[in-house]
């Protein structure tokens, strides 16, 4: 270890900057140059500057579930080249049990150096739209095998010293299903780390070597003390939550319980998901890289400070995930889905902080995404792939009503525009709308859920589905109610319908129709204290039925607009709060059916 | 519309606090007026400085022009017109969901901005088309009827109507409008497929609604302010700035204010245009610097860089625009301008781990920095250049704005030197340069993110603070010139006067470019390009431009087919089966210059839109040759202090006392609206047109 120079604050602030604005240029180049929807309009990517080490020093703006990746997978892949890294190569990798994520997301690294020394690498993860395997779209979440599921990168020199490494170029290129498209996107991520090359080379030029080294450590100090610092101020305390994913899609209707334990002592905080599942057959599995993205998701939400990204704040907040379970899968578990499994572990954190700081913490959102692929091919025989993501609906906080039609907080991704969809796949969206009664009622509501549904126009293709919280409710708090449970429908409204599993892949014929609901959120509070200008607000709007007021709110209303009795609701409140059972601080049920 | 001799032009750009006047008289002669803006109604502040302009100027006023800021006023103080909204049943919240995503992460306190029509306010009509433009369902009558019902109950003012697919065939919303206007004529109607007959249904629906919610406000404020104008005898034209740069008639932008939302900022970038054309400067990065915030904008060979959308009351971009969803989306062309929290007043503080920080929050005007001595006590950007003498201690404008340098000393040395365990001039100087980097993430997000290289670039510095920080910024960028135009404080209404006649025109299609495009292919491509070109023209006729002056600019949104973005391509020619020939390398030229590569000649482009700008020409050149610096009573000397030097008696000057000499630095400029810095490391002089020329070694 080399004596520590002191460095300026400012120095040393200016230097944060600009690392970190290698970060979001880097996430730019991606943005303006990828190929496919998932990255542009998903943003379902990552991009970071990491020391010689493989520690994270700075990320750019991304998908809050790749929060911890990065430096996973970069420090797999140094494991396996030790020295062996030249200037001009370019490291890759995908696979799950070797530092990566899940096989669509491609990890891209290249190292930078200052003479003959390795400095710093940049890094890229990107949702790649198909990875080869058994279905279009490598996401099916009825695997049981990673064998399944796509083309496995151990990790691997996609260039060597600038020469583009021509097996695995092929290899990649005969094992997917639009080469095109891999290809385009991974140029992308060259682009990216091409981008942040230059930006380090001309930190390396003002600072030197040593220079850009103290300065990184330093950036990653900062963020220890910060975090630190932001814990310190917190109560110390432990709290245990249980939720449950509905099941794997492949023992129906066997539920898997999820657990987290959330220690806070001193200027540290610990998630421990010990006493969580086994690892499941399906394809939810998650690393544990991911577990622990949503662990720092949930307590990056609940600090109050804008933390930077990087090993500082790894350092402050740790997670235990053990091995075997579904927080932690092993060889040959699948995975391709496991991003269910982490929106899903986010609302457990979530559930276990809100225990320890029920002022901080919102009741459980939607269960977060809904993937939906529908992937054959059109009447010209092309193939065709879409890949959606809904979501839309966050739990109630202590302070205001949950959001309405606004991406989960665990992915900040957008929904694909319907009149894109139907110019250019054969699909017709019939409806994208939100749904009333469906918010988990409380003092404050939870967002509202929203359903989208596509009739088929070309001869059949493959729809996969990969939705939960169908039977598991989002849970409310404080004696606020949960929110309605989501739902998959083929052909509604149509004398052949019927209600299909969460998790499904299924044939999609010509003019079947499928319709996906999203679950509700969860309420904060108890209903019968939610103020009347609210309620009539929602039942104008059309979100709260008059029933619906009546049986969730204790509200009388009439009328076309509704109109509030507020005299005959202050009586039945009165009444309803005689009779009914004591308000539990977490409801997976509605209080009626608990009765 | 040549100028006779005693006409002048006037521009007009009003701000929150002050509205700024500058007029141009056809002797060259330029005269400026700055009078506190009148919320209430605004025409008061302009008609008291119009009042004092003319009685100055003496002459008839040709033409007024006009900056303002009522469009995002309006949005942003929620005070539109009662609006309502008829889509495709089926899709009644699209205004609402919107693309879904949030401006922040891991912040529970996200709120998203209420709807602009709200829910109970967006009817729904049964009827769909295709992508193709055939029709799904055709328009049903009865539930046409019952939305018109509703709206007659509601009293609503202002509708919106945006279909599914309208872009491709309006009919449905045609028969809609017109059934809505026999029933109920005195509602303001905006149509989706007119003010953007663009695929992608959220930025649809959100411009027409905008333009809706807007409309009847702007209107009876254009009505009000003409009516207010004629009673000071001036019936002339008045012309209002679009966010795309672009001038248009009060007529138009009463019609699709939409266009002139963001009509304020985008005027300064204008002015750095026309600068940079007749200085012969083919790239410049205007750089704009006020009070609260900073923003960078980009002109290349003569234009303005666009972006094709913005979000009305986002806020400030904070480090990226990746970012979307805080305010109110409009898919129109606008001045691409990068904006960061950083201004005179903004605050410098210490964060929670003892990293020094610069804004985004400000001390505005009340209190205002320590220095203005009006109760404020934390140190800001404008104490930190007091402190190490950059600024008069005498005050601001002329010493009409007094200040304490001992509070603004005190504030840097109680929250910034002590705690960093430094010298307050170490603390000050640190503090600015930590506000630069801040600027130049301004500057690199319309530069290096867009593939552009800001050493090839001239810096043109304006605003009341951009010429404090223009040389250290320039020197940071590896900029060699710097250019601070005349009236640097008033420099966007001076923008709105060499302003052109413009309308900005779009259509989408989607059309795979194969290597011999089919009859049919052309002749689609060659109908689309007639309408946006008949279009272009009746608009410019009715701006008075006829034929001969008028020039249409073309581009297109062209991408590599599995691409989801497009890149615009300008094109050449107005030829279908040119154009369509063209496309496929002219699009592989853009793309390698924005991001670096293309692909393999084999990858098939596609054409996803068409876009025009139709432009008025102007019969006279709307820029004066020169603008003679005004002269200001200033010290001759004061210290000053430059890292590694420390305090050096350092030269103060004005404008009118700098020739074509190049005088090294270090040196203060200190003019009336502002004081330009000239350190150790740059040099400066004056050039022809009055600019100060600021180069770097």
């Amino acid at each position: 270890m080399s004596a520590r120079v002191p460095i300026d604050p400012i120095t040393a602030e200016l230097f944060r900057n600009a690392i970190t604005a290698i970060g979001d240029e880097m996430s730019l180049t991606i943005y303006r140059t990828a190929y496919s929807g998932v990255l542009k309009n998903i943003m379902d990517y990552s991009t970071a500057v990491c020391d010689a080490r493989g520690r994270l020093v700075a990320q750019g703006l991304s998908l809050p579930g790749h929060l911890c990746s990065i430096p996973v997978a970069l420090q797999a892949a140094l494991r396996h080249f030790g020295d062996d890294i030249a200037e001009g190569d370019i490291l890759i990798l995908n696979d799950p049990y070797d530092g990566g994520m899940h096989l669509p997301d491609i990890f891209v690294f290249k190292p930078i150096f200052s003479g003959a020394t390795i400095i710093a690498y940049s890094a890229t993860i990107c949702h790649h739209t198909d990875v080869g395997g058994r279905v279009p779209g490598s996401n099916a979440s009825d695997s049981t095998e990673i064998y399944a599921e796509g083309l496995r990168i151990p990790p691997l020199k996609l260039y060597e010293a600038g020469v583009p490494n021509k097996t695995l170029h092929r290899m990649i290129e005969r094992n997917v299903r639009l080469p095109g498209r891999v290809f385009g996107d991974l140029r992308s991520q060259l682009a990216a780390c091409e981008i942040a090359a230059r930006g380090m080379a001309d930190l390396l030029t003002q600072h030197g070597a040593e220079g850009v080294r103290a300065l990184m450590n330093e950036t990653m100090d900062y963020s220890e003390r910060l975090t630190r610092h932001c814990l310190l101020e917190l109560p110390d305390g432990e709290a245990t939550f249980t939720d449950w994913i509905d099941d794997d899609q492949i023992d129906h209707g066997v539920p898997i319980k999820l657990v987290c334990i959330v220690r806070k002592r001193g200027d540290a905080m610990e998630f421990d998901w010990t006493g969580s599942a086994p690892q499941v057959k399906g394809a939810i599995n998650n690393t544990w890289s991911y577990t622990a993205a949503s662990s720092f998701t949930a307590a990056k939400s609940v600090l109050s400070v804008n933390m930077p990204n990087n090993d500082g704040v790894f350092r402050a907040i740790t997670v235990i995930a053990p091995k075997g379970t579904i927080m932690h899968g092993e060889l040959p578990a699948a995975c391709a889905a496991r991003g269910l499994t982490g929106f899903r572990a986010a609302d457990c954190a979530f559930g276990a902080l809100a225990l320890l700081y029920p002022d901080r913490v919102f009741a459980a959102s939607e269960g977060g995404n809904t993937g939906i692929t529908i992937g054959g091919y059109d009447a010209e025989r092309k193939p065709f792939i879409y890949v959606d993501f809904l979501s839309g609906a966050w739990g109630a906080r202590p302070w205001a009503d949950g959001l309405d039609g606004n991406t989960s907080m665990f992915a900040n991704m957008a929904s694909f525009s319907v009149e894109v969809i139907e110019a250019e796949n054969p699909l017709e969206v019939l409806d994208y709308e939100m749904l009333p009664d469906t918010a988990g009622a409380g003092k404050y509501r939870g967002g509202v859920s929203l359903r989208r549904t596509w009739r088929m126009l070309a001869d059949e293709g493959i729809l996969q589905v990969r939705a939960d919280r169908q039977t598991h409710r989002p849970y409310g708090l404080q004696g606020g109610g949960p929110g309605a449970a989501g739902r998959n429908v083929l052909d509604p409204d149509l004398p052949t319908e019927a209600k299909l599993h969460g998790k499904l892949t299924m044939t999609l014929r010509a003019g079947q129709v499928f319709r996906h609901e999203l679950p509700g959120a969860g309420g904060w509070g108890d209903a019968l204290d939610r103020d009347f200008t609210s309620i009539t607000k929602d039942l104008r709007d059309g979100l709260v039925t008059i029933e619906g007021a009546a049986r969730d709110y204790g509200v009388v209303a009439s009328g076309n607009p509704p109109v509030v009795d507020e005299a005959a609701s202050i009586k039945l409140r009165a009444h309803l709060r005689t009779v009914r059972a004591p308000l539990p601080a977490v409801a997976f049920l509605p209080a009626s059916s608990e009765a | 519309m040549s100028l006779r001799p005693m006409e002048i032009r006037i521009g007009i750009d009003i701000g929150g606090t002050f509205t700024d006047l500058v007029a141009i008289a056809a002797d060259g002669r330029v005269l400026t007026r700055k009078t506190a803006s009148t919320p209430h109604d605004y025409g008061e502040g302009i008609a008291v400085g119009l009042s004092e302009l003319l009685a100055e100027a003496g002459g008839d006023v040709a033409e007024i022009l006009h900056g303002t800021t009522i469009g995002s006023n309006t949005i942003l103080e929620g005070k539109g017109a009662r609006c309502a909204l008829i889509t495709t049943a089926g899709f009644r919240d699209v205004l609402e969901i919107r693309d879904l995503r949030m401006p922040r992460l891991y912040d529970l306190h996200w709120t998203k901005p209420v709807a602009l029509v709200e829910r109970r306010m967006r009817l729904t009509v049964n009827e769909k088309m295709r992508p193709d433009g055939s029709v799904a369902i055709p328009l049903d009558p009865a539930s046409l009827q019952a939305a018109i019902d509703f709206l007659r109950a509601e009293q609503v003012q202002s509708l919106a109507i945006c279909l599914l697919h309208s872009y491709a065939n309006p009919a449905h919303e045609d028969a809609i409008a017109q059934a809505v206007a026999a029933a109920l004529p005195s509602i303001a109607i905006s149509k989706s497929s007119e003010i953007l007959p663009e695929i992608k249904e959220y930025p649809r629906t959100s411009t027409t609604v905008v333009n809706a919610y807007v409309q009847p406000v702007v209107r009876s404020y254009l009505t009000a302010l003409s009516a207010r104008l004629a009673s000071l005898g001036i019936s002339v034209p008045l012309k209002l700035m679009q966010s795309n740069g672009g001038l248009a008639s009060a007529s138009f932008a009463a019609a699709q204010p939409a266009h002139i939302v963001e009509s304020g900022p985008a005027a300064g970038v204008v002015g750095g245009a026309a600068l940079a054309a007749r200085l012969g400067e083919d790239r410049v990065i205007t750089f704009d610097m006020g009070g609260t915030t900073a923003k960078a904008g980009l002109v290349e060979n003569g234009e303005v860089l666009r972006s094709e959308a913005l979000e009305v009351g986002g806020g400030v971009m904070t480090g990226s625009r990746l970012l979307v969803g805080a305010g109110y989306m409009l898919k129109l062309p606008a001045i691409d301008l990068a904006e960061v929290g950083a201004g005179g007043g903004s605050i410098c503080r210490l964060d929670a781990a003892g990293a020094p920080k610069v804004g985004p929050e400000s001390a505005g005007a009340d209190p205002g920095p320590a220095c203005y001595g009006r109760g404020g006590i934390l140190p800001t950007i404008t104490d930190c250049n007091l402190v190490l003498g950059y600024l008069d201690p005498a005050g601001l404008a002329g010493g009409a704005l007094p200040l304490d340098a001992a509070a603004a000393r005190e504030a840097v040395a109680q929250y910034l030197a002590k705690p960093m365990g430094c010298s307050v001039e170490e603390a000050a100087f640190g503090m600015l340069r930590l506000a630069a980097a801040t600027m130049m993430r301004a500057i690199r997000a319309v530069s290096v993110e867009r593939g552009r290289d800001p050493r090839q670039f001239t810096l043109l510095a304006f605003g009341g603070n951009g010429p404090l920080f223009a040389a250290a910024i320039a020197a940071e960028l590896g900029i060699r010139l710097v250019l601070i135009p005349p009236m640097p404080g008033l420099f966007s209404a001076f923008g709105l006067l060499v302003g052109d006649t413009e309308h900005h025109v779009s259509r989408s299609l989607r059309l795979r470019i194969g290597a011999t495009p089919a009859p049919n292919e052309i002749a689609r491509v060659q109908d689309l390009l007639n309408a946006l070109t008949a279009t272009g023209t009746e608009r410019l006729r009715e701006d008075g431009f006829n034929g001969d002056c008028s020039a249409f600019i073309l581009s297109g949104a062209a991408r590599y087919v599995g691409q989801s973005t497009e890149i615009p391509v300008k094109l050449p020619t107005t030829d279908a089966a040119t154009l369509l020939s063209e496309l496929p390398e002219l699009f592989a030229a853009e793309h390698e210059r924005t991001y670096g590569f293309r692909a393999p000649a084999d990858e098939p482009v596609e054409l996803m839109g068409l876009s025009l700008i139709a432009r008025g020409i102007p019969d006279s050149p709307r820029l004066p040759a020169a603008i003679p610096p005004a002269a200001a009573r200033v010290p001759a000397s004061r210290l000053a202090w430059f890292p590694g030097q420390g305090w050096i008696e350092t030269k103060v000057l004005d404008r009118a006392s700098l020739t074509s000499t190049t005088l090294p630095g270090p040196l203060i400029i200190q003019e009336y609206d502002a004081t330009c810095l000239v350190p150790p490391n740059a040099t400066a002089s004056l050039d022809p047109f009055g600019n100060i020329c600021l180069r770097l070694d």
